[in-house]
């Protein structure tokens, strides 16, 4: 299995730091191999950011993305720069609060929104990662937890932890939702 | 030729994951690095981050200088003190120090220094990566001397590079550049790290051209960057005495070269192509070997990303594949200086075609073509700051010898 993971956003957005923490939760919770790559402007806020992951459980060779598997957009300039590669078998997240598509097979979450609601806006990296995590295969949600859990000072962990949690049900939701549609 | 005499890495070690320039600061620390002076620069400015608090937590000294001047001065001063030192930069930076890489170079000073390669020249391009300064780090300084340089490719081998360098800068009393770049800088991977301190060894007599004894114990000591005899006094001003001297510092480095160089080979046994890389272009290129081939990469890695794979892999019926055709092998060469031009023409005698890829305007293969009469050697370049795809590589390869057959 080569699971190709690509983030794309604005820097400031916490991009690669859930490229990070999605990483940590593959390579050491679930003892897969991770390679975790980045490309960023030399802006410390604002310009466009890139962030891959390579997951594998055989050797890891080529570490940058060849061929995109999983694509989360943070804002619409990361969505349209790489949305070109896309192929319809791919998997699609938007930040639905900045992204606007019309794409119905892409999973829309109010990333941003539910952050706001949280009065952290800066957690919107989180809420996506626990989108992220609930769609990924062979990845557990306590996984990403004790990642997070481990990346932060305790008195940051909780809120950050608190939107994973926010995401991963968002997206619970929404696939039950699907289901029942169908 | 003689396997390669090194103390092995223990074998208990804790499994984490690591940023390139992580890695490479624990090691340092790991090798016993007790003093680390820097100035911050992109992409090598974690380096100089985690040495800052690791310094601190192992009794070390950790200074941030006023410049790259500086910080190579006070690393080399650091160790005529007796801790032993490191500094990290990258190309601008790497540039100022070399005035003082030469010093360290007649001085006998074993220091490390790790240029984290962006692409350049000047300010140039600070967050992309490149493979330009594999000149520099051979001849950027004035006068003759050798060098030893390691390129790593992975996490681990950042690791263990840095490990390395600390060894071989003890061992034959000369600086030690580790010659890493903006991706494997910045790369995060699963590395095996170990706890503790490594005893590295100090040179033998006979790897040192001028032993001073008193030389690691600070002030009494006569250190010298005019040419020197073994008490340190100065023979400058004596030809035949410092043409010898030189002739020392080129052969202490020169007549160890088995010793040193370490070149990884990849199902080349049978191949009459080759790939040469170094770096983190070689991870494209042995990903470009193996889809070629029709073998997957093994499953159930442990540790270094390298190592004999065809030993433990059985061989697959290959999957047919536009590039099947092509008998490619690959060659990654780690200890990128000293040229290890025999280890490469053993390697290479059967190869027709040896294709160099490389993140700058093609400078290796010069070397390479130098090295190798009876094959042909291409250069597969690329500019600005992106790696290779592994298709890239095998496009690249299927047309040249499609042209030429």
């Amino acid at each position: 299995m080569r699971l190709n993971v690509r983030f794309a956003g604005a820097g400031g957005q916490g991009v690669i730091l859930s490229s990070v923490l999605l990483a940590k939760a593959y390579g050491l919770g679930e003892d897969m191999n991770i390679s975790q790559t980045q490309s960023y402007g030399p802006e410390a806020r604002g310009g466009a950011c890139k962030a891959e992951v390579v997951i594998s459980d055989e050797y890891i060779d080529y570490m940058k993305v060849d061929d995109v598997d999983v694509f989360i957009a943070y804002n619409q300039t990361g969505y349209d720069k790489y949305c070109s590669d896309l192929e319809t078998k791919d998997m699609v997240l938007i930040n639905s609060t900045l992204v606007t598509t019309n794409n119905p097979d892409h999973y829309h979450i109010p990333g941003t929104k539910i952050a706001e609601e949280m009065g952290k806006p800066q957690v919107v990296n989180m809420v996506m990662l626990g989108a992220l995590t609930k769609l990924l295969p062979r990845l557990h949600y306590d996984k990403v937890m004790d990642a997070i859990w481990e990346d932060f000072p305790a008195s940051l962990a909780v809120s950050n932890m608190e939107a994973f949690d926010k995401g991963y049900r968002f997206m619970e939701e929404q696939l039950l939702q699907k289901q029942s549609a169908s | 030729m003689e396997p390669q005499q090194r103390e092995p890495l223990p074998k208990s070690g804790r499994k984490t994951i690591l940023q390139g320039n992580e890695a490479c600061a624990r090691a340092a620390v790991y090798a016993g690095c007790r003093f680390f002076a820097g100035y911050p620069i992109t992409p090598s400015t974690e380096i100089i981050e985690v040495m800052s608090s690791e310094m601190v937590n192992a009794g070390g000294t950790f200074i941030q200088m006023e410049d790259e001047i500086a910080s190579a001065c006070a690393i080399v001063g650091a160790r005529w003190g007796g801790k032993r030192s490191m500094t990290a930069t990258s190309g601008p930076g790497f540039t100022l120090m070399q005035e003082t890489i030469g010093f360290a170079a007649v001085t006998e000073t074993p220091v490390v220094i790790v240029n984290v390669q962006r692409g350049g020249p000047s300010t140039g391009q600070p967050t992309m990566s490149s493979q330009q300064d594999i000149y520099q780090v051979r001849y950027g300084s004035h006068g003759d001397y050798e060098m030893i340089a390691l390129a790593p490719s992975s996490v681990q081998e950042m690791y263990d590079f840095t490990i390395r360098a600390f060894e071989l800068s003890e061992k034959f009393r000369t600086p030690v550049v580790l010659l890493a770049d903006e991706i494997v800088g910045h790369m995060r991977e699963k590395v095996i790290v170990y706890d503790g301190e490594r005893q590295i060894r100090g040179g033998h007599r006979n790897y040192v051209v001028s032993p001073q004894d008193d030389f690691f114990t600070g002030s009494n000591s006569l250190v010298e960057g005019q040419f020197h005899d073994d008490m340190g006094r100065r023979i400058g001003h004596l030809a035949d005495k410092s043409g010898s001297f030189l002739a020392s510092l080129e052969s202490k480095i020169q007549n160890h070269i088995d010793e040193i160089s370490d070149v990884d080979t990849f199902f080349m046994e049978d191949a009459d192509i080759a790939i040469l890389a170094y770096g983190s272009v070689a991870r494209p290129a042995l990903q470009a070997v193996r889809s070629a081939k029709g073998i997957r990469e093994e499953a159930g890695a442990k540790g270094r990303f390298v190592g004999n794979l065809r030993k433990v892999l059985p061989w697959k019926k290959p999957d047919v594949n536009p590039y099947s055709h092509l008998n490619v092998g690959m060659i990654k060469v780690n200890s990128v200086w000293p040229f290890p031009d025999k280890e490469i023409q053993r390697l290479a005698k059967n190869c027709k075609y040896v294709f160099v890829p490389e993140m700058n305007v093609g400078k290796y293969v010069r070397e390479v073509d130098r090295c190798l009469k009876h094959s042909k050697v291409i250069s597969l370049r690329k500019l600005g700051g992106d790696l290779h795809t592994p298709t890239e590589i095998l496009a690249a390869i299927a047309k040249e010898v499609e042209q030429h057959e």
